[in-house]
């Protein structure tokens, strides 16, 4: 019985943390096979369906424009949701470029009131560890936290500043700006 | 020293007394100074630092970059100690000051980070982070000339931070350690000025917000409380439920 019990103990890492982390362990494998990929157009096309299925964009958009958001009709909103997207894969594609034996662990997942907060970490070989903890709502990714530092908080308040300077239709071009520079290396 | 107490204290004072609202929050109140300043100094750096500390990092093999930062980390990991036990964390003080001791020793001046293979992270404390557990959760950002971000409260800890190695080594101190200090603390700061350059539309903007949400990581040690990740966001379930219906 004894026996029986420890043998279970060590079973219980192995089921991970189940269908809550899914997405963003999902994010991980790719991001990982992508690093592997010679080219920006190669690790774009590989990670778009998987951000787009994992990421929340319109949550994500939402939340970054504030007030503007009410004020867009649906034809603009999507428009924003497409552009933010491409942002973010641009981003990704951009960032995860080099394959030095990284790995990705999932360290913990919490729930609290609708929101899971799934806390990993990037283990680098030639660099300090990075902590990366995922907020989900829904089954999906609405903002990543880099060693304290959220995502999504700094886009919102990066994004407003602009559109108090110089509204609207500047931020959007400014967003189509860094999609091509993040495109450019 | 009575003199330095008295003024740390008075900053301490100074930084709560007057201040209500939210606690870690953004406080800018001298924006157009920071703003100023900050593009100067982001001028000077594009040509001065960035390059050498690109220069360093393309010539010094991928070990010694590490070592040589590890040796000021080593350093600086003293006043860390002092702060973890100021801060009523004996298990935190502890730590920073095995670290220590097994750096200096088995790890060659601290070149080498031995005591993170035995599980002895760096705890990374600092006199801002005591001001902040003493009570001074909110407190001015001020963008210091060649040191960058900082706010009153953090402000004694800026100024400190590149004397540490001055301190440490006393008469044996010659001034290139204090080059060697600056170039490797840029380097080590090249990938996060990177993203920056890469992300952010209003950069004085970003290093702000970037810097006031970092401090408060580290005043919680890497565990704000969970609320505090999304909270902030719930006025998006307005227009959400309001798009629904």
């Amino acid at each position: 019985m004894h026996r029986l019990g420890f043998l279970l103990l060590l079973l219980v890492p192995l089921q991970g943390y189940g269908e809550s982390a899914e997405p963003v362990e999902r994010l991980h494998t790719a991001l990982l096979e992508a690093m592997q990929m010679a080219d920006h157009p190669t690790r774009e096309a590989y990670l778009r369906p998987v951000i787009t299925d994992t990421f929340d964009a319109r949550r994500i958009a939402g939340i970054s424009l504030g007030r503007t958001w009410r004020s867009l009709d649906d034809v603009q909103r999507d428009d924003f949701v497409t552009l933010l997207m491409d942002l973010v894969v641009a981003t990704y594609a951009d960032r995860f470029d080099r394959y030095n034996d990284q790995r990705f662990v999932t360290d913990a997942v919490e729930t609290v009131q609708a929101n899971v907060v799934v806390q990993t970490r990037l283990l680098r070989t030639d660099d300090d560890d990075v902590r990366l903890d995922y907020v989900l709502k829904g089954g999906r990714i609405f903002n990543v936290i880099a060693d304290g530092v959220s995502d999504l908080s700094l886009r919102r308040a990066d994004y407003n500043s602009i559109l108090k300077q110089e509204g609207y239709d500047s931020l959007v071009q400014h967003l189509r700006d860094k999609t091509a520079a993040a495109r450019n290396g | 020293m009575k003199r330095l107490l008295a003024a740390l204290a008075w900053l301490g004072v100074a930084g709560c007394a007057s201040l209500g609202g939210e606690e870690y929050a953004v406080y800018d109140p001298y924006e157009d100074a920071n703003r100023v300043v900050y593009d100067v100094v982001d001028a000077v750096d594009r040509h001065t630092l960035t390059p050498v500390a690109r220069g360093y990092q393309k010539i010094t093999p991928g070990w010694l970059e590490r070592g040589i930062s590890n040796v000021f980390q080593n350093m600086r990991t003293v006043p860390s100690a002092l702060n973890g036990y100021l801060q009523g964390k004996p298990g935190s003080g502890s730590t920073d000051l095995a670290r220590v001791l097994i750096n200096s020793t088995v790890g060659i001046g601290g070149f080498f980070d031995v005591a993170s293979r035995m599980d002895l992270r760096y705890q990374e404390e600092d006199f801002g982070q005591t001001l902040a557990v003493w009570g001074v959760t909110r407190s001015r950002y001020i963008y210091v000339p060649f040191l960058g971000p900082s706010t009153l409260r953090d402000l004694p800890t800026t100024l400190v931070r590149s004397y540490v190695p001055r301190l440490i080594l006393g008469s044996e101190y010659h001034w290139s350690v204090s080059a060697v200090d600056a170039i490797s603390t840029r380097a080590d700061l090249l990938s996060a000025t990177d993203v920056r350059d890469a992300s952010a539309l209003d950069p004085y903007a970003f290093t702000r917000d970037a810097y006031f949400q970092r401090r408060k990581f580290l005043v919680y040690d890497g565990r704000p409380p969970l609320e505090d990740l999304f909270d902030e966001f719930e006025e998006f379930e307005e227009f959400d439920d309001a798009d629904d219906g």
